[in-house]
C-alpha cells in the first residue's frame, strides 16, 4: 500500500476535511495512483476515525496473502556478504541462489580444502627445512626434491577436480531429478555450478603455490592441469557414468604425477610440455562438452 | 472424425509400446496408456514399474523403445521437452532434500529451476504452495528439522509451484497421517485450471477415494485401465464374508467385524456374496497375474 515518493503531496480532504470514502476503498485496492495513494497516507497518520474508515475496505484476504509473502522473503533472506558484492556485481540474483545447492561452496568443504591443503604444505616445509629427513641423512632437500612438491602437485588439482565434480555428481545433489524434470537447462545449471566450484577450489590452491618452496610460477603452472582435468571429467561424464568419468580424470592425474615422482622429476607435470598437452585436452573437452551437452539435459537415468 | 481420431486429439498425455529394462531386469513391458485431464491412479505393487513409467512421462528417463507424448509434444525432442518441463509438476517417490535448506529457502530453489526469476513472483508462488499444503507456519524451519511427514508434504509442495498442467506425483501419500491425506485429496481435487493429475500408490483407498480413473500397472504390463467402479465391479460375484476361513480361496483374511473376507472362485460354506471394493479387483487382478 505504500508507495514511490511523490513530485507533490495534493489536498485529499473532501468537505469535511477527510478523503472520500470512494477514494479511501481505491486506496484500499491499490488503484488510487502514487500521488492521492501519497496524500491519503499522509492524511491517515494524522485522522483515526479514516483509518478506522479504511480497516472496513481492506481485504483481509489479500492482507493475509501479502503478509504470508512477506514471511516467506523474509525466510529466505537476501543471503550472505558475499552473495550481495556478486549482485552487486551484476550477477543476477537467481543464479546465485542456485548456488546454494552446490556442496563444494558450503563452508564445510572449502575448510576440508583448506585442511587438505595445509597438511601437504606442512609436510613440504617439513622436508625442506630438514624436520622430515629427505634422500640422504642429514642433506636439506631443494624444491625439485619429489618429497617436497610430489604431493602437492598430485593433491592441488585433485581437489579442484573432486570440487567440480561435487558440481555435477547426482550423489552429491539429493534433489536432482527435480533439476532435470525443470526446464530450466541442465547444461546451463553444471556449468554454473561448476563454474563457481572451480574459482572456489582455485583460490586456496592457488594461495597455498605461493607459499610452498617451489618455482614463483607454480602457482599459474597449475591453473592448467587443473581446467583441463576438470574439463576432461565433465566432457567425460557426457559418455560414461558420471562417478566412473570423475574417477577416470583423477587417475589421469594421479598416474603421470606417481610415475614422475618416482622417477625423481615431479616438476615436468607442470612444465611446457605437459602445459600444452593440457591446453589441448581442455580445448577437446571443450569440443565433447559443447556437442554433448543434450546429455546434460536429460539427466542420469541411462 | 471416427472415433479413433477423436481419442488421439484428445488425450492429454499419450504413451505407447514404451518398454524399458534395466539389465536383466524388465521394468515396463509394451505399456500403452492414454491420461485424460484430471486425476489418474496408478495402482501396483512394489516393482510393478510404477515410478519408471512415472519417470518417463516426466521427462526425467528415456524408454528402451515406444514414444510418450504430452499435450502433443515429443520429449525426444529439446526444444518440446523443456516445454513439457515448464508444464509439468513432479514429486518422486525418494525426494532427497538439501537438509541445510530452510523450507522457504528450498521450494524458492525450486521455484528458480522452474524459471520463475522474479522475486516477488517467487516469493508469491512459495507463499501460496505453503498456504496450500498447511505448512506456511515453517516457512523459516529447516529441512533436517522436519518429519517426515512434512518433508512429504514438502515434496508435494514443490510440484505445486507454477501451477502445472501436469502434475506427476510418485508416492504423494507416503508417511502421510489419515488427517494428511485427506487434505492432500482436498487439495488435488479442488486444484484449478484442471490439471491432468496421475499418482501412484498402494493404497486403494486413495484410488477410489479421489481418482476418476485408475491404471493397475502389474510385472511391468497394463492390465486394467478404466474406473475404480469397473475395477471393483471386476470382483463381483467373486467376493465373499463367511465366518471360517476357506482354503481354496485365493485370498482371505479377518475383517474389523471378526468375519472371513474371501477372494475367490468357490464360494465356501455358509459365505454371503458381498459386494466388492477397489482393493478387492485389485487383488483379483493381482492374483490373476502371478503377483505374490
Amino acid at each position: 500500500m505504500t508507495s514511490s515518493l511523490p513530485g507533490a503531496v495534493e489536498p485529499v480532504g473532501g468537505a469535511d476535511g477527510h478523503p472520500p470514502d470512494d477514494l479511501l476503498a481505491s486506496y484500499a485496492a491499490g488503484t488510487a495512483g502514487t500521488v492521492l495513494a501519497w496524500s491519503v497516507e499522509a492524511h491517515l497518520t494524522e485522522c483515526e476515525r479514516c483509518r478506522s474508515t479504511l480497516s472496513a475496505h481492506v481485504d483481509a484476504e489479500r492482507l493475509a496473502r501479502n503478509r504470508s509473502v512477506l514471511m516467506v522473503r523474509a525466510a529466505i533472506g537476501e543471503g550472505g556478504r558475499a552473495r550481495r558484492v556478486l549482485c552487486r556485481c551484476g550477477l543476477p540474483d537467481h543464479v546465485l541462489r542456485l548456488l546454494a545447492a552446490t556442496p563444494s561452496l558450503r563452508r564445510s568443504w572449502l575448510l576440508s580444502v583448506v585442511g587438505v591443503l595445509a597438511v601437504v604444505a606442512g609436510e613440504a616445509a617439513a622436508v625442506r627445512y630438514g624436520r622430515i629427513p629427505a634422500g640422504g641423512a642429514g642433506r636439506i632437500a631443494g624444491y625439485r626434491d619429489p618429497e617436497v612438491l610430489a604431493p602437492f602437485l598430485l593433491v592441488a588439482p585433485l581437489l579442484v577436480l573432486a570440487g567440480v565434480a561435487s558440481a555435477f555428481l547426482p550423489m552429491f545433489d539429493p534433489s536432482w531429478p527435480l533439476a532435470v524434470a525443470a526446464p530450466f537447462s541442465g547444461f546451463t545449471l553444471l556449468l554454473v555450478r561448476a563454474v563457481s566450484a572451480l574459482t572456489a577450489a582455485l583460490v586456496p590452491v592457488a594461495a597455498t603455490a605461493f607459499i610452498m618452496p617451489g618455482p614463483g610460477w607454480l602457482p599459474v603452472a597449475l591453473l592448467l592441469p587443473s581446467l583441463a582435468l576438470s574439463a576432461f571429467a565433465l566432457a567425460a561424464a557426457t559418455i560414461l557414468d558420471p562417478r566412473a568419468a570423475a574417477v577416470m580424470a583423477g587417475i589421469v592425474w594421479a598416474v603421470p604425477v606417481l610415475l614422475l615422482a618416482a622417477a625423481r622429476v615431479p616438476l615436468l607435470i607442470v612444465q611446457p610440455n605437459a602445459q600444452f598437452t593440457c591446453a589441448a585436452v581442455l580445448c577437446a573437452c571443450a569440443v565433447v562438452l559443447l556437442a554433448r551437452h543434450d546429455r546434460f539435459e536429460l539427466g542420469w537415468m541411462r | 472424425m471416427d472415433e479413433m481420431t477423436l481419442s488421439v486429439s484428445t488425450a492429454a498425455v499419450r504413451a505407447d509400446g514404451l518398454s524399458r529394462r534395466y539389465g536383466a531386469t524388465r521394468a515396463l513391458e509394451e505399456v500403452d496408456l492414454t491420461l485424460e485431464r484430471g486425476i489418474t491412479g496408478l495402482l501396483g505393487p512394489n516393482g510393478a514399474g510404477k515410478t519408471t513409467l512415472l519417470s518417463i512421462l516426466a521427462t526425467v528417463n528415456e524408454p528402451d523403445a515406444g514414444r510418450v507424448s504430452v499435450f502433443g509434444l515429443d520429449p525426444r525432442d529439446a526444444a518440446e521437452r523443456v516445454e513439457i518441463r515448464r508444464r509439468l509438476g513432479y514429486l518422486p517417490q525418494e525426494l532427497g532434500y538439501h537438509r541445510h535448506f530452510t523450507v522457504a529457502g528450498f521450494l524458492d530453489y525450486v521455484a528458480i529451476l522452474k524459471e520463475i526469476t522474479s522475486r516477488r513472483r517467487r516469493a508469491e508462488e512459495v507463499a501460496r504452495v505453503l498456504a496450500a499444503i498447511g505448512l506456511e507456519r515453517r516457512a523459516r524451519t529447516r529441512v533436517r528439522a522436519l518429519s517426515g511427514g512434512m518433508r512429504q508434504r514438502l515434496g508435494i509442495a514443490q510440484a505445486l509451484l507454477g501451477q502445472p498442467e501436469l502434475l506427476i506425483l510418485d508416492e504423494p501419500t507416503a508417511g502421510l497421517d489419515p488427517e494428511q491425506r485427506l487434505r492432500f485429496r482436498e487439495l488435488l481435487s479442488d486444484l484449478p485450471g484442471d490439471p491432468v493429475i496421475v499418482l501412484s500408490t498402494h493404497q486403494a483407498d486413495d484410488i477410489a477415494a479421489i481418482c476418476p480413473h485408475v491404471v493397475v500397472l502389474l510385472q511391468g504390463q497394463v492390465h486394467f485401465a478404466g474406473t475404480p467402479a469397473e475395477l471393483a465391479a471386476s470382483a463381483a460375484g467373486r467376493v465373499w464374508a463367511a465366518g471360517e476361513r476357506d482354503a481354496r480361496a485365493h485370498l482371505s483374511w479377518r475383517g474389523g467385524d471378526n468375519r472371513w473376507r474371501h477372494i475367490g472362485d468357490h464360494p465356501p460354506a455358509g459365505a454371503e456374496l458381498v459386494t466388492p471394493t477397489v482393493e478387492d479387483g485389485y487383488l483379483l487382478l493381482s492374483h490373476a497375474a502371478g503377483v505374490q
